[in-house]
């Protein structure tokens, strides 16, 4: 295919934590709100002259600062970023809300406030935790909305002056809607059996999103948007396709190594992904709950976060995988987890039993370190195993 | 900064009976209990043999039951109650005097309270049992969960299951949980996350769980390893035994303010479950009783940490662990019989203290024990005394809730006791420190340290515990900068594969020849041949 005009630019956004939208939004006096947990609601951290960057840490290499302070034992997404603030990667944020969810993340974000590896110098900088909800309910709604009162709206109005109201949030739903949306349809293209659009290059659109202030972002996207509708496909024969679940995937070339392979990732259900992180939150302008809690709930109920304990939710995440397999006509599922990621760790063994007994689909379960680079030769392995094994079940006609 | 000191104290008195333990220790390799019974002068070794008469008369009325002699032979992990003579023998090992009786009347009293539990399990166990009547007031809860929601109840029965099967099961043998990690490994399951709740996943996977209860409360209660391996034990509770179950959950950050609403509702939730599938109705009377207790407990426990502050501590060691672990924890004030207990050890300690009773011939170092416990070498705060003199004045797990909680019956107070239980249950062993921000992990560490007079930290470092190891490098900073000896020791909490009780005892021996160049008290028992021992 044709390659897309803007694609270099969004890999190029991937490149540093820092990027150049990050910088050309402080450079215009905004106020850079750093985040680490899908479960935050994102909006929220984009209300007034606020943006919100989610911190990553791209081209890892060395995390020997980081495993002193949380030992080697720590999932290598927790210590890549505690190593890439102690190394200063992450000054240009000018507050972190932290969410109290997966523990790792949770202790690197401790250790980035004990270690005072932003705020040196900042007389207004803020370290916020968060209590995510443990359970999607009503009552978790409600714990939502104070903690994002008590630990994102207050203290980004008091710090920095930004404005909090009703106004300024609905604007940054739309904003963030548009986003979604834009995300959304380019996902569609994924559902074509000979598909204009590669899982690689979906998956580069998708984390920038995150990664750089989203106003800044949409007219590249819509552009983009724009550009796939017409694209061409090239016609290539994928030898399966698949969805990939599980951790954070940082390392786009990941998904690009599955691809290479001739493996077609055709959905992404992992944090920070676009299933569900990119769909739009519904405002009613009817409704009798406030736009926070109309956020909120949208946060808690439609969240697949593994942490979620309540047994609708664990039953609902496999059940989610399965639907959008089925949606995307996927012919097999990876599970994946960031090495040492507890939560993830029970998802994918429960999730890869229930997908393969329960629904039927092969399953890959496999660990992964954040940087693919280190485990690539290994990965390919796996990968090509697999579909290797979903080629053969096709030819001998057996169960999908 | 220079490092802390503490005074040395010595033992005026000799100690009567056995000087050296090391040659209680089989040299064969083979042998898997103690070659002899410890020789503690007259009088002691008389208590002592009429406390293990005790025990075996326990384990004697137990299994005099034909359903308790099936669930032998049908669970795997009942063989490792055959070691409860020797855990005994380990907590007791070169112990006189006071220290002598509390560990005994504690300990046995926990020993009583596992066979009753394991008693109405088999009762009830549809494989063994299979009283239908009597399953149905059972309301299984996890192994470390606090059973603060159980309070108010009276005809109906928590049932800890995970206790006997999993976290006693370790203490009596130190392999009992291989078996069950191979399964839960075998089945996908990473070795790399903790393996008590993996060890779990892995009876529920292999079907080694005992099969009761009306419904299930889970609790997320020390880690996101505890959290997720419920969803494991859940999916085979209802799909497949037809045992609705409710997630109870405790919020992480349990010391704000702002999440304290959420953990009461919550907790009226699960009551409501409970009373739904017990058919009982909660009993404010009965609350209110168990909440009284509750307050006498505390107080009790407040005496023997203010105790262990002095020069004489009296009930240190694993044992004070594990018998506030079951008080608090899984008793909550329900049972009438923990009071007379807590009574009687308050007495002793007393007696101790005013005796100047001491447990070594010297006291070197007083040491806070910190981080998660080498399940199957908890015993190892008795060889720190007796090997190096240095006193383990109290534990992590034991530094629990202290605020008292209403107990008088009035409009006001029934509205409380909703954010009580939730404190409560927030605050369940390891997790109150576990979780909570550094302020509850490490920060208070340092204040105990000074409140208690402590001059080191003997740091358990569980490699799986993720939420203590995520705070490695803020442990050894903040104790150089505070002058304070942190001694690092490193486990595999329940797999002895991994970490070998030995390693163990060598990494604490290391620093104390190499860091504070001493040597041991009791030389014999520096390097022991307990491999193979249960």
């Amino acid at each position: 295919m044709k390659d897309l005009k803007h694609l270099l630019y969004f890999e190029n956004l991937l490149q540093n934590a820092n990027n150049e939208l990050i910088e050309q939004a402080k450079a215009e006096g905004n106020i850079c709100a750093a985040f680490t947990c899908e479960n935050i609601p994102e909006p929220l951290l984009n209300i007034g002259n606020a943006f919100s960057v989610r911190l990553f840490a791209p081209n890892s290499g060395s995390l020997d600062i980081a495993t002193y302070y949380m030992t080697s034992f720590l999932c290598e997404t927790s210590r890549a970023l505690l190593e890439r603030a102690i190394e200063g990667g992450y000054n240009f944020a000018d507050c972190l809300v932290a969410a109290d969810g997966c523990t790792m993340m949770n202790r690197a974000a401790e250790n980035m406030e004990l270690l005072h590896t932003m705020d040196e110098g900042k007389s207004n900088f803020f370290y916020h935790f968060m209590e995510i909800p443990l359970k999607a309910t009503e009552i978790g709604v409600d714990l939502m909305k104070l903690q994002v009162q008590n630990h994102i709206l207050n203290p980004l109005h008091e710090h920095y002056g930004v404005d909090v109201s009703e106004e300024a949030i609905r604007k940054a739903v739309e904003e963030h809607n548009e986003v979604c949306r834009l995300i959304r349809e380019l996902g569609e293209f994924r559902k074509e059996e000979d598909p204009r659009i590669t899982g690689y290059e979906f998956a580069v659109f998708t984390l920038a999103t995150y990664l750089a202030p989203k106003y800044l972002l949409i007219d590249k996207l819509r552009e983009t948007l724009e550009e796939v509708k017409t694209r061409e496909p090239d016609g290539k024969k994928w030898r399966a396709r698949v969805v990939v679940v599980g951790s954070e995937v940082d390392d786009v070339a990941f998904i690009k190594l599955i691809e290479d392979t001739g493996t077609y990732v055709c959905a992404d259900r992992y944090c920070f992904g676009s299933l569900p992180g990119r769909v739009p939150i519904e405002i009613d302008d009817n409704s009798e709950d406030d736009i926070i809690t109309q956020i909120c709930r949208h946060y808690t109920m439609k969240g697949q976060c593994p942490r979620m304990m309540n047994m609708e939710k664990v039953y609902g995440r496999k059940k989610y995988v399965n639907d959008i397999a089925k949606e995307y006509n996927a012919d097999g599922v990876i599970y994946e987890q960031v090495k040492f990621c507890d939560p993830w760790a029970y998802e994918r063994m429960l999730g890869s039993h229930m997908l393969r007994e329960d629904y039927g689909f092969p399953v890959l379960s496999v660990d992964r370190p954040y940087n693919i680079s280190s485990g690539a030769g290994q990965m390919r392995t796996r990968v090509q195993a697999f579909i290797e094994s979903i080629e053969i079940k096709k030819l001998q006609g057996g169960v999908k | 900064m220079a490092y802390k000191t503490v005074k040395k104290i010595t033992n005026p008195k000799k100690k009567k009976g056995d000087q050296t333990l090391g040659k209680l220790y089989p040299t064969n390799g083979k042998t898997k209990v103690f070659v002899r019974r410890e020789w503690r002068g007259v009088k002691d070794t008389l208590y002592d043999y009429s406390r293990w008469l005790y025990i075996m008369s326990i384990l004697a009325r137990f299994i005099a039951k034909p359903r308790n002699i099936k669930a032998m032979f049908r669970y795997r992990w009942m063989a490792n109650y055959l070691a409860v003579p020797y855990m005994m023998d380990k907590f007791t090992l070169g112990l006189r005097d006071e220290p002598l009786r509390i560990t005994h009347t504690a300990m046995n009293f926990v020993i009583y309270d596992v066979a009753k539990t394991m008693d109405n399990i088999f009762k009830g166990d549809r494989r063994t049992g299979n009283d239908e009547e009597f399953s149905k007031t059972c309301v299984l809860t996890d192994e470390n969960a606090m059973t603060a929601f159980m309070m108010g109840f009276k005809d109906t029965t928590a049932i800890l299951r995970e206790v006997p099967t999993m976290f006693v099961a370790n203490l009596l043998t130190q392999n009992s949980t291989t078996h069950y990690l191979d399964v839960a490994q075998e089945f996908g399951l990473p070795g790399d996350v903790c393996p008590m709740p993996e060890a779990e996943a892995g009876i529920s996977i292999d079907d080694d769980f005992a099969v009761l209860g009306c419904c299930a409360v889970q609790v997320n209660t020390t880690c996101d390893g505890s959290l997720m391996g419920n969803g494991v034990i859940a999916h085979r509770l209802e799909r497949e035994y037809g045992i609705p179950t409710f997630q109870l959950s405790a919020p992480m950050r349990h010391r704000e303010d702002d999440v304290q609403e959420y953990a009461a509702r919550d907790m009226q939730e699960a009551v409501k479950f409970i009373e739904e599938h017990a058919h009982e109705k909660w009993s404010w009377k009965r609350y209110f009783e168990s909440a009284a207790r509750v307050n006498d407990a505390t107080k009790h426990r407040a005496f023997w940490l203010e105790t262990n502050s002095t020069d004489y501590p009296q009930f240190c060691g694993s044992v004070f662990s594990l018998y506030n672990d079951t008080n608090y924890m899984g008793n909550c004030g329900r049972s009438e019989l923990f009071p007379p207990k807590d009574k009687k050890i308050s007495k002793l300690v007393e007696q101790g203290y005013k005796k100047k009773t001491m447990m070594a011939p010297e006291y070197r170092h007083r040491c806070i024990v910190w981080g998660v416990q080498p399940q199957y070498n908890i015993h190892m705060l008795y060889w720190m005394i007796h090997c190096w003199g240095v006193l383990p004045l109290t534990d992590m797990l034991s530094m629990v809730n202290t605020l008292p909680i209403a107990e008088d019956d009035t409009p006001e107070n029934r509205e409380k006791a909703w954010y009580d239980m939730a404190w409560l249950n927030e605050n369940m062993i390891m997790r109150n420190r576990t979780h909570g921000g550094y302020k509850v992990l490490v920060d208070e560490l340092w204040e105990f340290c000074e409140i208690m007079n402590a001059d080191m930290v003997m740091m358990w470092e569980h490699m799986s515990c993720k939420a203590l190891d995520g705070l490695h490098g803020q442990f050894e900073e903040q104790g150089r900068e505070r002058g304070i000896h942190v001694v690092w020791v490193c486990h595999d909490l329940c797999d002895p594969r991994v970490y070998t009780r030995q390693a163990i005892r060598d990494e604490f021996s290391q620093y104390m020849r190499t860091v504070l160049r001493e040597e041991p008290l009791d030389p014999t028992i520096e390097h022991i041949p307990d491999e193979n021992m249960w």
